[in-house]
């Protein structure tokens, strides 16, 4: 986020030339694109760091740069910090589509800003896995608002020089945090919250979590202590990878959350750290590629979906991140890469999932039917990561 | 000349003047033309793009928002972004925490900035003193990125505090202390401290300090007597930099301190998308600096600009 | 005070009475490559008007900078009141010096400015005040304590600064081109009053100026600076009357030199000599000059009409020019400027002639007469 210093004057003026201009559209329901027609010759993305290589890390995966030879679309991206960063990008309205993980889907399926895809326009859909299609968070009603990337988890990341005794759970951070002071790494967002109530879910079953995303006030209120007890130990906050990367290879952290992909590279430089799925289950996403309702270029944005399914892309996409790809022939492709990629990621093991907690977006009607429920919401939970992080 | 010269000689017309030079004689005489011409777009930017901005910002305080999507409504009235910044204790404390590094860091530089500008103005040899001149402004080359960057490895765990220090058994502070604010911010903006004090000093006529010691005062007693108060509206004017650039800065605080100043929160809530509470926060380091202008004023710095 | 002009003029430091308010020997400043003052020996009377008369550059400023204590000279000795001042720093010299800017401290009230030097010196505040009050009042200041100096005019200023420094009651006042930024009228009326009021205060005055006229009517003594050395110590009657070499001729009046085939052919002998131009009368050129005068014949160049008087220079036939002033007794302004392209003879004592042939010495006739 630092290195994108956009002023918010510029933010703005953008908003108040996009008041100006036209107004009201989302609300009518656009169709679909029924086929997709030439490239416009360019795609601009928001995307998590790591999701389009062009083989400027490693030269082995670069899988856009075939997409831009075959499709004639150069890719631009900017990384997103997180999903909430994501969000207010694509309301600036200079994006064509985003990886959006589910905390985000819901929020742009909801403001229009997601345009509706028909699937029977890319040739790799059919091939993803059937618990992949369809899911609640890019689909309304039947409509689809974009088409699976990868899923995983969060990790737990330590480094085993300082760490000697390898962690099972999330216990060091929640209860052990004394122990290393000043030396945990957390991620900086609000979407964090969730990774207390989860542990609270196994430690505290008297508090009823049933979703640690849709949280009653006191569920809420008892994460946000846990939290609080966290702050208390100095915790150092990431939000761009290559923060988080040098932390740990500096040594100022040496235990917190991470994502798979900076394990990765922080192993490829052959850091000391370790990385796992802490037993009581974690948080992660599936991230939907999203295209933007008025993008300036629809069918570069439409092929590069397509292109992300195909197994080449979506095997080095998911290996490069670390994340499970989404379909058979890309499992197949992946193995070239990392043999048993797919078994390790549990790319075709639903059973796995059910102990990821993917990102959502919390709702205040605690997103189910139950009319006299009610959750703490989105903008509460950013209000309290504000006082946490700025106390 | 007489009339048979003027038959007999080749007619030279008087040489018809340019048209811009035509055009640069009728400027001269109508000043207002000349002066509207200057200014005019300077002016323009000014109002349009500066004061427009500023407007524009002022304006999005008050635009509602919605809850869920985060979408921002302009011209939707709404208070909200202010209500969530009196409710929220912790906009308070940011803004305690920011406005006393900001007054730290300024007085720091003063503190550094006072014996070294007396250094250059009134004792160093013409050549040493272009020499500190060029090493004050040295710093100002290098990208503001890279001098915070450079600092995170002198922080950080491994760095160059660490190797200087660990042999003493001193530990890097690591990149989460709020004092390394304080050290980075002071060290960024120690040149906009000196430099001013520097020319304020330089406009002091030796023949004032001559003259205290003339009437018998000691260096010391000089110093305090008529160089400091007579070089004080020069740091006030080099205060106004120091305090303002600290106030508005986010970017050391969160690479080497992990804290949040008043303008990570509108870094945070732009790139989050909540324009109206960045919007309303960001009026915060406004105020605070019209009233110090205005304090300014009052002790002259601005006569020393 | 009534100074006794005699005493000055037989001044022998040996013999002298009392120790001399300031003595230099063989005093030297060097400032890298660039010799300021160049060897300078010199003593000063206690209770004297001293002026240190030169050119821009003479060395006179890095002098009095060296007896304030500004400076150290490279080479040579001070001694102020017969202590030995080598090492000794400003603020504890018994010296206060008016300075040319005025130096007026611009954050303090005209009375604080008075009183910087009492407060420094810890005199506790109610003799302070008394003495700022006086202060102010021998320079017709009184009143003024509140103002700042921004709100005075160049003469107050002026004042202040003089007060700022007498409120010390130093030994030894020094004044660098005080009244350089005056205009004429109020500088006139200002050596006046600084004559006055050293006279008042009995205290030793060295005076730097650039101005001739200042220093013969103010002075007891005066010396004339050149190229960091003194070409001449005396009275303003001795220096005035008597140069003993050209350069004190020409700073100090008008230089009208003759020399080579003038000097042969006006005077009769070779050397160099000069004759005062108010020394010179104008006349039609068959007035033929008496016994005791020398004469030449020339023609009126140009005219330089100046009010009380007129000034004209003269072009020899025998070659160099003689500038003569006259005073307008009956002369308009008009028939002064037609004189201009006449005929004329120019006439003039002889005793009025003076040779400049040697540096040391002085050979031309002289009289005692010395009023102008």
């Amino acid at each position: 986020m630092r290195h994108l210093r956009i002023p918010v004057l510029f933010s703005a003026v953008a908003l108040l030339l996009a008041a100006c201009g036209g107004q009201g559209s989302g609300s009518t329901g656009p169709t679909p694109i029924a086929e997709i027609g030439d490239g416009e010759g360019e795609l601009n993305l928001i995307i998590w760091a790591g999701y389009a290589e062009s083989g400027e890390t490693d030269a082995a995966y670069d899988w856009v740069t075939p997409f831009e030879d075959e499709t004639g679309c150069q890719v631009n991206t900017t990384n997103m910090t997180d999903s909430n960063n994501g969000v207010s990008l694509m309301q600036s309205g200079e994006y064509d589509g985003i990886s959006a993980s589910g905390d985000a889907t819901t929020r742009l399926i909801a403001s229009g800003l997601a345009a509706p895809v028909n699937t029977d326009v890319f040739e790799n859909y059919d091939a993803v896995f059937d618990d992949l299609k369809n899911l609640p968070h890019n689909t309304v009603d039947g409509v689809n608002y974009g088409v699976p990337h990868g899923r995983g988890p969060n990790l737990l990341a330590w480094n085993t020089e300082e760490v000697t005794s390898a962690p099972t759970s999330w216990e060091p951070i929640w209860e052990g945090g004394a122990d290393y002071a000043g030396r945990i790494s957390i991620y900086d967002s609000s979407i964090f919250i969730a990774d207390a109530a989860l542990h609270l879910m196994a430690t505290q079953p008297d508090l009823g979590i049933t979703d640690p995303y849709q949280l009653n006030q006191e569920q809420f209120d008892a994460s946000v202590a846990l939290l609080e007890e966290l702050d208390a130990n100095d915790p150092l906050y990431w939000s761009d990878f290559n923060d988080q990367i040098s932390s740990y290879a500096s040594g100022d952290v040496v235990i917190g959350t991470t994502w798979p992909y900076q394990v990765n590279l922080l192993q490829a430089e052959s850091a000391p750290i370790e990385a796992t799925l802490p037993e009581e289950g974690t948080t992660g996403w599936s991230d939907t590629w999203m295209m933007y309702s008025e993008a300036e270029h629809p069918n570069c944005m439409l092929m590069w979906m397509d292109h992300m399914m195909s197994p080449e892309a979506n095997a080095q996409a998911t290996v490069w991140f670390g994340e499970a790809a989404t379909s058979e022939p890309a499992c197949e492709a992946a193995e070239a890469l990392s043999p048993g990629h797919c078994e390790s990621q549990h790319a075709d093991d639903p059973g796995y999932w059910e102990n990821v907690w993917y990102w959502s977006t919390p709702q205040e009607d605690c997103a189910d039917d139950d009319p006299d429920t009610t959750c703490v919401t989105q903008e509460d939970w950013v209000d309290a990561w504000t006082s946490l992080r700025g106390a | 000349m007489t009339t048979a010269s003027s038959v007999s000689a080749p007619e030279t017309p008087t040489p018809q003047p340019g048209r811009l030079r035509r055009f640069a004689a009728w400027l001269h005489l109508h000043k207002r033309v000349q002066r509207n011409l200057l200014l005019g777009g300077p002016l323009t930017w000014m109002v349009v793009a500066y004061f427009g901005s500023l407007f524009i910002l002022l304006l999005g305080a008050f635009w509602d928002r919605d809850p869920f999507t985060g979408q921002v409504q302009p011209f939707a009235w709404s208070l909200d972004a202010f209500e969530s910044l009196i409710t929220n204790p912790v906009y308070l404390t940011i803004a305690v925490r920011t406005i006393t590094i900001a007054a730290a860091v300024t007085v720091t530089d003063a503190i550094l900035a006072v014996p070294i500008a007396y250094y250059m103005a009134r004792i160093a040899t013409p050549r040493v003193r272009q020499l500190m001149v060029v090493a004050v402004l040295m710093p100002l080359w290098a990208a503001y990125l890279v001098k915070v960057y450079a600092w995170r490895t002198i922080l950080q765990g491994n760095g160059f505090l660490e190797w200087a220090l660990g042999p003493f058994g001193v530990d890097a502070p690591g990149l989460g202390q709020i004092l390394n604010a304080w050290v980075v911010l002071s060290y960024l903006w120690l040149p906009y401290m000196i430099l001013p004090i520097f020319a304020g000093l330089e406009r002091i006529p030796n023949s004032l300090h001559e003259a205290s010691a003339d009437l018998g005062a000691r260096a010391g007693i000089t110093f305090r007597r008529v160089t400091l108060p007579l070089v004080f509206p020069a740091l006030v004017a080099g205060s106004i930099f120091t305090f303002s650039l600290t106030l508005g800065d986010y970017i050391t605080p969160d690479l080497v301190a992990d804290a949040k100043f008043v303008g990570n929160v509108i870094y945070d809530n732009s790139s989050l998308g909540n324009l109206p509470l960045a919007a309303a926060y960001s009026l915060l380091p406004i105020v605070v600096m019209i009233g110090y202008l205005l304090v300014a004023r009052r002790l002259g710095a601005f006569d020393s600009l | 005070m009534a100074v006794d002009t005699a005493r000055y003029e037989s001044a022998d430091p040996d013999i002298g009475s009392a120790v001399p308010a300031v003595r230099l020997e063989g005093v030297v400043k060097r400032f890298g490559d660039v010799t300021a003052v160049d060897g300078i020996d010199l003593e000063i009377a206690d209770g004297e008007f001293f002026s240190m008369l030169g050119p821009s550059g003479s060395g006179k400023t890095s002098t009095l900078r060296m007896i304030a204590g500004f400076e150290e000279p490279t080479e040579g000795r001070i001694w102020l009141s017969g202590r030995d001042m080598t090492g000794v720093p400003p603020f504890d010299r018994d010296v206060n010096t008016v300075f040319q800017d005025y130096a007026l401290f611009p954050h303090m009230s005209v009375g604080d400015n008075v009183g910087y030097g009492l407060v420094v010196r810890g005199v506790p505040r109610a003799e302070r005040r008394t003495r700022v009050t006086d202060a102010l009042r021998m320079v017709r200041l009184d009143g003024y304590e509140a103002r700042r100096p921004s709100q005075l005019s160049g003469g107050q200023r002026q004042r202040v600064a003089l007060a700022r420094a007498l409120v010390n009651r130093p030994r030894l006042l020094l004044l660098d081109e005080p009244l350089g930024a005056l205009d004429l009228k109020l500088r006139e009326e200002m050596q006046i009053e600084l004559k006055a009021i050293q006279a008042e205060v009995g205290i030793t005055f060295v005076y730097v100026t650039h101005d001739q006229e200042e220093a013969l009517t103010m002075s007891n003594r005066l010396a004339v600076f050149h190229d960091g050395r003194i070409e001449q110590v005396g009275t303003p009657a001795d220096v005035y009357e008597h140069p003993t070499t050209t350069f004190v001729a020409g700073f100090v009046g008008t230089s009208n030199l003759l020399t080579g085939d003038a000097a042969r052919a006006v005077i009769g002998r070779d050397g160099v000599y000069t004759v005062r131009p108010e020394k010179i009368r104008l006349a039609d050129p068959t007035v033929e000059p008496a016994d005791d005068e020398g004469s030449a014949a020339g023609r009126i160049g140009e005219v330089v009409y100046i009010g009380p008087e007129t000034r004209y220079i003269v072009e020899l036939e025998i070659g160099g020019q003689l500038v003569v002033t006259q005073q307008n007794l009956e002369t308009s302004s008009m028939e002064a400027l037609e004189t201009q392209g006449r005929p004329v003879r120019l006439i003039w004592k002889r005793r009025h002639v003076l040779s400049l042939a040697k540096s040391e010495g002085v050979e031309g006739e002289t009289e005692e007469e010395t009023s102008r």
